[in-house]
């Protein structure tokens, strides 16, 4: 089977240092574990720290060079259609980009594929040219899907954790660059600022509820505390501790 | 004279000769190792004093041992050696020399009787059984054997059949000594010999601590070691050197806590692996606790490391580097740096790192920080306090470095009774602030040799470009690798740890003190502060002048045991019986004290988390602090 | 002393007449109480007392206790019905695609018609649910519109095809989707097929502008809202206050086609089974707990995946994978349920990104106690058969 693991230009959540994005990480390993080979494939401007993919199980890597701000969709679509792989995976949501999670489902548009999302589990399927997918669902659930290949599946970050990173690994593996198709991204209608954290919403406090109730979430929330009760009997303390949990919603 | 005499010379000959023979044999093996430099010359002239004195002070630790050691041993070699001159005419008929030789052998005879009576009828935990159950009865048998025969032509032949059957028993007994040269306990004579002239760190026999681990040479066609012959020749000899007196395995934290680790089963998987076809079925000593299942077998091209080999993995990753094995060893065998290049191997090469030690490895490569945290967040701790950054002035005299501890709450306490004590003595220090990254200590014990070069080279240039006097940390594992580990990158500092440091300010007077009455303390060695680096007096020193009671632990000083911290141990976290912590607890609670004294973050966190009722933990620079407001405040009192 | 505390405010607010614009009340109607008892400072000060100390010492860092008292049972307010709106006339549609597994709206489904209504309000328009069956909650929601999409298992393309048919079909100026795993890809796949924009996780959203995070967080994103917006949790607020028509409207969906999902079966996730990083709520045992059997059973009762303090599992009484802490696993549970746990600090640092705790302890100054959501002072092991006494209870009728 011939495996293509698409990989963006990450960054580390805190330090902003270029990074392989982690759940990309994790389909390399889902491809290393169903077998076949696989390919890591790369179109941006610089491979930069990509090149430690190649240490975390991944054989061989592709890189279509681009321009900056060059789109990489038609590069990687020309690159997906010439290499007839199998099975195309790539993280949930990229990096590098818009971060939207979009360019799978152009990529499997683009090529006509079939896409599934959220995989954490791939295994052969029972016919040949088949595929189990285990896709996670909120909250630990799971849908066990049997697919027919070819398809692009997306990589959730409950998949297993990435294999480790072998230094002589990446040391040895192959780079291939090539230059990649110019294609101008589509101009932006957004207007861009530094990102600033916004108050989540406090769910007690919804819509139609009276100033001083939303107030009384509010800052019962921040003070961080709710009730206390000291030695009540422990039939009272159930009943407390049930309420609550509903009232929470975790218990039915 | 009857013509035993001559007989028991020409058997010693013909022993010694087999002798020869074999241990050529077993050093032949030794060749398959790499290329090493070694100078042989000094190393042969500083034999004797290597031997003499540095392996005597070790051995000197267990009186009985060395007591028994030098009479088995000196009887043995003097007496053979006499009865081998013996062949030389005119001495082989001199009774005065034969009295010498009968002499010698009834010495080696009494060595004998206490090697056995050391073994029997019980055997201790720590003695391997096997072929060295036999020992005694072997040296028994030819030094009793040869002192018959020895006797004999002293007194001028009365013995007559006598001496005949001694020196039957001598050659049966000498037979037996010779065939345990090639994997037996006589091993470690010449293999010992050999590794002391041979010795990987020549520097430990000229007074220094020589604990660095050496660098790595990335472009290496292969990293770390997979099999015996990746090992340098002297390493080999060096593992060949053990006598399975268990001293490490007494020693070992990681063995006392149940984990699958024991340095001498260890360096005795790595002595068996050098044969061909070999397996580890002679051993018979204790084995790892909660052994794992492995194939037992080996060969100088045969991994070493894996489930199909000799070492299980979770052998490596118990131990915590705290060189606890290498200090109480005899025969000076470096036990860590072989752990270390065994974890290269399986990191560089096969990344094989335990799962839990693969993420702060991640972080440290792309956030230059083992727990992913921002580098800006470091001086967090510091809020409130004045902390000057060194980037504002470019120089200073003392530059503090933080290290990871001033990521933790508990431990941020400690820096900041440190900063605080730095401002009362009117100390010029700065911070390199988020300037500052991971000193790389632990992806370098985790085998990550590449992030550790590349740590190591980004802090030596930040460093190169202030201008400061000296190093100051309260992390010894920082201090162990910026004093010590960075030399080969360039990095040269004057590093003192905040324990010297505050000594030498309350010694000068610029930190008034009170006497901390009616409290007492057991100090706990930090590994990487005593045993690394040889720093044992000052902290002592410095919670003296505290005038607080000090109660010594059963293990403490160079000889200490360690809480745990190191090594990656903590991220690595193999499963065993009990932890390390609890245990190194345990010991200060029976000390009585009420307050363990620690100087190391990771110590501080190991030993706090230890739950249930015990000693309070505090940092001596915490201690020095409350002596200093107690000072503070009985002179305001005496004032008003 | 409890006496409920008066607070006028609250008190007015409870008689007045819902349902007109300017405020009226109602003052001859039975107040009802508030609930809040009022506070006994003495009885504070005496829990807040540090024990063992020979000098007087107040841990103030304790929240206020409600002394004694059990939550008042709050009376169900009586409730009027809400206002029904209609919009006959909608000059447009704004689409809601909630993810509803098995027919009922998460809350996040409940903001995304919150959303909805905001844009919908703004342009005049209409809120239309896609939804695959109807339902009377659309109408709380604020639905205004119901279209039924066929469906016949987990065929996501399907779907996506049918809507793509409504987009085409129907004057729909805006599709908000849940940023949810099923709702998120839903989107993406519309906005493939669609070949338009998706705004993806929106932040905020007003009628003027939506915003989201991209470029891992560094940077914000902000522009008018365009057609199809998928809308991160928590980030609207639910509608409330008027009640909608949720009318079915009927239309011609295209044949739908075989996909490439050959089988789908759904696997609930097994709390007792599913790994801590991952579990829902989390029951867990520390020091106070002595008899795990009971332990267990509870775990089992209340649906939670067991967890346990590094003593617990240093002592092998639960396996080493259930330790919850810095050293054990770090939980993004939603309720974190301690039993008998006094919350060494790397313990709470394991909890630290669980929204709810619950706490029982006997300890008052416990860490955890402090942290809790709802704290019980204590002991865990006669709470547990309490607890387990009153769920069987429960079950039996």
């Amino acid at each position: 089977m011939r495996i293509a693991v698409l990989l963006s230009a990450g960054r580390h959540r805190v330090s902003a240092h270029p990074a392989p994005v982690p759940v990309e990480l994790q389909a390399i390993r889902l491809a290393a574990e169903l077998g076949g080979e696989a390919f890591g494939l790369h179109a941006g401007p610089a491979i930069g720290p990509l090149h430690d993919t190649l240490g975390h199980g991944l054989p061989r890597l592709t890189h279509l060079r681009l321009a900056e701000n060059d789109d990489p969709a038609p590069s990687l679509a020309d690159a997906l259609r010439e290499g007839a792989f199998d099975l195309v995976l790539a993280g949930r949501s990229g990096q590098g980009g818009e971060d939207a999670g979009l360019l799978p489902y152009a990529l499997a548009r683009t090529l006509g594929l079939p896409i599934v999302a959220d995989a954490v589990a791939l295994a052969e399927g029972p016919q040949p040219g088949t595929l189990r997918v285990e896709q996670a669902l909120p909250r630990g659930a799971r849908r066990r899907l049997v697919i027919r290949l070819p398809a692009l599946v997306t990589v959730h970050p409950a998949a297993p954790a990435p294999l480790p990173f072998a230094f002589a690994a990446a040391r040895r593996g192959d780079v291939e660059t090539r230059p990649g198709i110019a294609a101008a991204c589509a101009p932006s209608e957004m207007e861009e600022r530094p990102y600033r954290p916004r108050p989540k919403l406090i769910a007690k406090a919804a819509g139609g509820a009276s100033a001083a109730e939303r107030l009384k979430a509010a800052t019962e929330s921040a003070s961080g505390g709710g009730k206390l009760l000291v030695e009540p009997t422990p039939d009272n303390a159930a009943r407390a501790i049930l309420a609550h949990l509903r009232e929470i919603g975790v218990l039915a | 004279m009857t013509n035993a005499a001559p007989g028991l010379s020409l058997v010693i000959l013909a022993l010694a000769l087999m002798a020869a023979a074999m241990m050529v044999r077993r050093a032949r093996l030794w060749r398959i190792g790499r290329p090493a430099s070694v100078d042989w010359l000094a190393g042969l002239m500083a034999l004797p004093k290597r031997y003499l004195v540095d392996v005597h002070h070790v051995v000197g630790r267990d009186p009985y041992a060395a007591r028994m050691h030098a009479l088995a041993a000196g009887g043995l070699l003097g007496g053979s050696v006499l009865a081998l001159l013996a062949l030389v005419p005119p001495l082989g008929g001199l009774r005065l020399v034969w009295a010498i030789v009968a002499l010698a052998f009834a010495v080696a005879f009494i060595g004998g009787t206490m090697v056995g009576r050391r073994r029997l009828p019980v055997r201790p935990a720590r003695l391997s059984g096997g072929r060295f159950q036999r020992l005694p009865f072997l040296l028994a048998a030819y030094s009793g054997g040869a002192l018959l025969v020895a006797l004999d032509a002293t007194l001028g032949g009365i013995l007559g059949p006598l001496a005949w059957a001694g020196l039957a028993l001598a050659a049966a007994g000498g037979l037996g000594l010779v065939l345990q040269i090639d994997r037996g306990p006589m091993r470690h004579a010449f293999a010992g010999a050999a590794h002391l002239v041979a010795h990987p760190r020549p520097s430990r026999f000229e007074g220094q601590r020589a604990t660095a681990l050496l660098p790595l040479d990335l472009d290496s066609p292969r990293l770390g070691v997979a099999t015996p012959a990746d090992f340098a020749f002297n390493r080999l000899i060096g593992f060949d050197a053990c006598i399975q007196c268990g001293r490490c395995e007494v020693a070992c934290p990681a063995f006392a806590a149940g984990q699958p680790l024991n340095p001498k089963r260890l360096i005795q998987d790595l002595a068996a692996s050098l044969q061909p076809g070999a397996t580890n079925a002679a051993y018979a000593g204790s084995p790892y606790p909660h052994a794992r299942e492995v194939a037992g077998v080996g060969g100088p091209e045969r991994p070493i490391v894996g489930a199909g080999a000799m070492i299980h993995p979770d052998t490596l990753w118990s131990c915590t580097t705290c060189r606890a094995c290498v200090e109480e060893c005899p025969m000076m065998i470096e036990h860590v740096d072989a752990i270390v290049e065994l974890r290269r191997f399986q990191t560089l090469e096969l990344g094989a790192t335990p799962p839990k030690a693969a993420a702060p490895l991640v972080e440290m490569r792309y956030a230059d920080e083992p727990g992913g945290r921002p580098l800006k967040a470091r001086t967090d701790f510091a809020a409130g306090l004045t902390l000057p950054l060194i980037s504002a002035t470019g120089k200073a005299e003392v530059l503090l470095w933080l290290g990871e501890g001033a990521y933790e709450l508990r431990y941020g306490r400690t820096l900041r009774a440190l900063v605080t004590l730095l401002q009362k003595a009117g100390v010029d220090f700065a911070v390199l602030g988020e300037e500052e990254r991971d000193c790389g200590d632990l992806a370098r014990r985790l085998g990550d040799e590449a992030t550790f070069q590349r740590l190591t080279r980004e802090n030596v240039a930040t460093l190169a470009r202030y201008a400061f006097g000296r190093i100051l940390t309260a992390d010894p594992h920082a201090l162990h690798v910026l004093r010590n580990e960075y030399r080969p990158f360039g990095g040269d500092y004057e590093v003192v740890h905040h324990t010297a440091f505050l000594d030498e300010l309350v010694a000068a007077g610029r930190l008034p003190v009170a006497t901390l009455r009616d409290v007492s303390a057991t100090y706990h060695d930090p590994c990487y502060l005593g045993r690394y680096n040889g720093e044992t007096d000052a902290p002592r020193r410095l919670l003296d002048r505290l005038g607080l009671q000090r109660l010594e632990m059963e293990r403490s000083g160079k000889r200490s045991m360690c809480c745990g911290g190191g090594g990656g141990a903590p991220v690595s976290d193999i499963e065993g019986d009990h932890r390390i912590p609890d245990l190194r607890m345990n010991q200060a609670a029976a000390t009585g004290a009420a307050i363990v004294a620690v100087a190391c973050p990771q110590c501080s966190a190991m030993l706090e988390g230890v739950t249930g009722e015990r000693p309070a933990v505090h940092d001596i620079a915490e201690l020095v602090l409350m002596a200093v407001e107690t000072a503070a405040s009985r002179q305001a009192e005496a004032v008003a | 002393m409890s006496r409920s505390r008066k607070d006028p405010r609250t008190e007015r607010a409870t008689h007045r007449v819902e349902g007109s614009i300017r405020p009226r009340f109602d003052l001859a109607a039975a107040p009802a109480a508030t609930g809040r008892p009022r506070r006994d400072r003495r009885a504070e000060e005496r829990l807040a007392l540090v024990p063992g100390t020979v000098r007087r010492r107040l841990d103030r860092t304790q929240r206020v206790a409600a002394v004694g008292a059990l939550p008042a049972p709050t009376t169900p307010a009586v409730e009027t019905p809400p206002r029904l709106r209609t919009i006959p006339e909608p000059a447009c549609l704004v689409a809601v695609v909630p993810d509803a597994p098995g027919g009922r709206l998460t809350p996040h489904d409940r903001q995304l018609f919150g959303a909805a209504r905001l844009l919908a309000d703004a342009n005049g328009g209409a809120v239309l649910a896609l939804v695959e069956s109807w339902s009377d909650e659309l109408a709380i929601a604020g639905a205004d519109r119901v279209l039924p999409i066929p469906a016949s298992g987990y065929d996501p393309e399907a779907k996506a095809l049918a809507l793509l048919s409504v987009l085409d079909g129907l004057a729909v100026r805006h599709v908000l989707f849940p940023e949810s795993a099923d709702g998120g890809d839903l989107a993406r796949r519309l906005a493939a097929l669609s070949g338009e924009a998706l705004f993806a996780g929106a932040e905020s959203l007003s009628a003027k502008a939506v915003t989201r995070a991209a470029q891992g967080r560094r940077i914000e994103q902000r522009r008018a809202p365009p057609r199809l917006i998928s809308l991160a949790t928590d980030a609207v607020a639910p509608h409330a206050g008027t009640l909608h028509e949720a009318l079915p409207v009927e239309f011609a969906f295209p044949e739908p086609t075989a996909g490439a999902i050959l089988s789908a079966e759904y696997i609930p996730a097994d709390p007792a089974k599913v790994s801590l990083a991952e579990a829902d709520f989390v029951t867990s045992a520390g020091n106070g707990v002595t008899d795990f059997e009971v332990f267990r059973a509870l775990v089992a009762a209340l649906g939670a995946t067991p967890g346990a303090s590094r003593m617990v599992c240093d002592a092998g009484l639960m396996p080493r994978a259930a330790q919850v802490g810095a050293s054990g696993t770090v939980l993004e549970a939603r309720c974190y349920f301690a039993l008998g746990i006094a919350g060494a600090p790397q313990h709470l640092q394991g909890v630290a990104r669980c929204e709810h705790v619950v706490a029982v302890n006997t300890d008052l100054h416990a860490a955890m106690i402090e942290r809790a959501g709802l704290a019980i002072v204590a002991d865990a092991q006669e709470v547990m058969p309490a607890l387990l006494r009153l769920i069987a209870e429960e079950k039996r009728g």
